[in-house]
């Protein structure tokens, strides 16, 4: 695990301590920023209540985790092999679970950050909102297994594909479809077709789940099924990384 | 022998790469891996660092089967591949350090300023590979490969791209590595000044299979790379 820990200090000097981190983490910011001025100005938007404010910014704050795991997922190894430095990695002795340990440890490093960066947007939005600190705390559990779940299937997909491009292009589809019951209506949403399609996303469960409990004030047992689906994910999508790089070759 | 190949056959989708290839090389040589372009030879040097694993055969390196025990065989060698990428916003002894970590070493400085200067990098040691040329590069890429003071080294196409000057610089750095430390040298190249100046035996590969093997003749090998790798072979 030593050696996983060495890959790991290397990502994160790699994507977060440079510019092009720099770079995300103040997008993040300014986003996050825009959307809070939105909420505490706008005279339509203003006039929801504290736990809906709060609900929307913590999708933002979920989507904008889950795009730069993406991004950092597909970079990790379809990167390495782009650049041909994976071979040198790869002549070491490091053994390939040692390498996406300290490659999704970096990963959920940057959910960490994302996370501390929205935290001061969460306070001042949800600011007097009845649920604000248990959202708070399933927003950080819940963001970082999405995190590993959409970041874990990327570097998967990398490793079996190899090429950044089309592993960034596949990923950001499976994440609008597992995103895409919100864009259904209430009616159809009530369907037999809307409520499985609903359950069996990732992103739909996490979104439902902080609609739960931030506005509806619900507790732990309304989310377990939700959050063991999620958890599956996270299990399956972690399989599905270690599954494709053991087969991982030149 | 230190490394031994039976048998060794791989395909790609159908088709055969090596074709029950079958060499040895003796401890402290420096062994000439020639053939032309997709003969096999990067793909045979793969499977000797156990990148990729072939459909059939058996290798041992240094009385290791390197399928059963893999992890033994990277510790004892290293290699520079054909296409080495670098962490381009590393400096050369950030580089260094971070494989040498890998290996397991706490990296001392006394061993990332030897082995600069070693490859002539040591005043461009905090500068930012992004902006190194490619003959430096590669000296990089030779540091990197010597950073567990390998038994073999393993170099594929080493002198590919660079100008006279760091062709000698090449030459002479693997030459003072095989006299000083009794490193053995495997490379692999299609450039027959390499072989001639650096070579003690050799084997060419054409089609997957080797073709002829033997000492280095000085003078002989273009005329034996020729007839060698003609169609219907010597």
């Amino acid at each position: 695990m030593k050696t996983a820990w060495i890959i790991m200090q290397k990502e994160i000097k790699e994507n977060i301590l440079t510019p092009k981190g720099v770079l995300w983490y103040m997008l993040t910011s300014t986003i996050l920023s825009i959307l809070s001025y939105l909420f505490l100005t706008n005279s339509e938007l203003s006039l929801l209540d504290q736990g809906q404010m709060l609900y929307m910014i913590m999708n933002f704050i979920s989507v904008l985790g889950v795009l730069i795991g993406i991004v950092f997922g597909t970079d990790a190894l379809a990167g390495e092999i782009e650049r041909g430095t994976i071979e040198a990695l790869f002549l070491s002795p490091l053994k390939k679970n040692e390498l996406i340990t300290g490659k999704l440890g970096a990963t959920i490093a940057n959910w960490g950050i994302i996370f501390t960066i929205s935290l001061p947007y969460l306070f001042v939005v949800g600011k007097g909102a009845q649920n604000l600190l248990v959202g708070v705390i399933y927003l950080a559990i819940i963001g970082m297994l999405l995190t590993i779940i959409f970041s874990a299937f990327s570097m998967g997909l990398s490793a079996r594909i190899k090429s950044m491009k089309n592993s960034l292009i596949i990923s950001f589809f499976m994440f609008l479809l597992s995103g895409s019951p919100i864009f259904l209506s209430a009616a159809m949403r009530k369907t037999w077709f809307g409520s499985i399609f609903d359950i069996i996303n990732p992103f739909a469960d996490a979104i439902n789940t902080f609609d739960s409990v931030v506005i509806d004030s619900q507790g732990f047992n309304y989310q377990a099924s939700r959050i063991a689906i999620i958890c599956s994910y996270t299990l399956l999508s972690l399989w599905f990384l270690r599954r494709s790089v053991s087969k991982l070759e030149m | 022998m230190i490394i031994s190949v039976e048998n060794l056959v791989k395909k790609y989708d159908g088709y055969t790469v090596l074709d029950g290839l079958n060499f040895g090389v003796e401890e402290g040589d420096i062994f000439g891996f020639l053939g032309p372009n997709g003969a096999g030879k990067t793909t045979t040097i793969r499977i000797l660092t156990c990148i990729i694993k072939p459909d059939s055969g058996k290798i041992t390196i240094n009385g290791y089967d390197i399928f059963k025990h893999p992890m033994e065989v990277k510790k004892i060698i290293n290699a520079l591949p054909e296409s080495n990428g670098y962490y381009e916003w590393m400096t050369a002894r950030e580089y260094l350090e971070f494989f040498a970590k890998l290996y397991g070493e706490e990296p001392s400085r006394q061993k990332i300023d030897g082995l600069l200067e070693a490859v002539g990098l040591h005043e461009k040691e905090g500068h930012i590979i992004r902006g190194y040329s490619r003959g430096m590069k590669q000296r990089l890429g030779i540091a990197r490969a010597l950073i567990n003071n390998p038994k073999i080294l393993f170099l594929d196409e080493p002198t590919n791209g660079l100008d006279p000057n760091g062709r000698r610089d090449i030459h002479d750095l693997l030459i003072d590595l095989n006299k000083k430390h009794g490193t053995t040298i495997f490379l692999s190249t299609h450039l027959l000044d390499d072989v001639e100046r650096l070579c003690n035996r050799i084997a060419i590969i054409n089609y997957g299979k080797i073709v002829w093997a033997g000492e280095a003749k000085k003078g002989a090998i273009e005329d034996i790379f020729f007839m060698a790798t003609k169609e219907g072979k010597l």
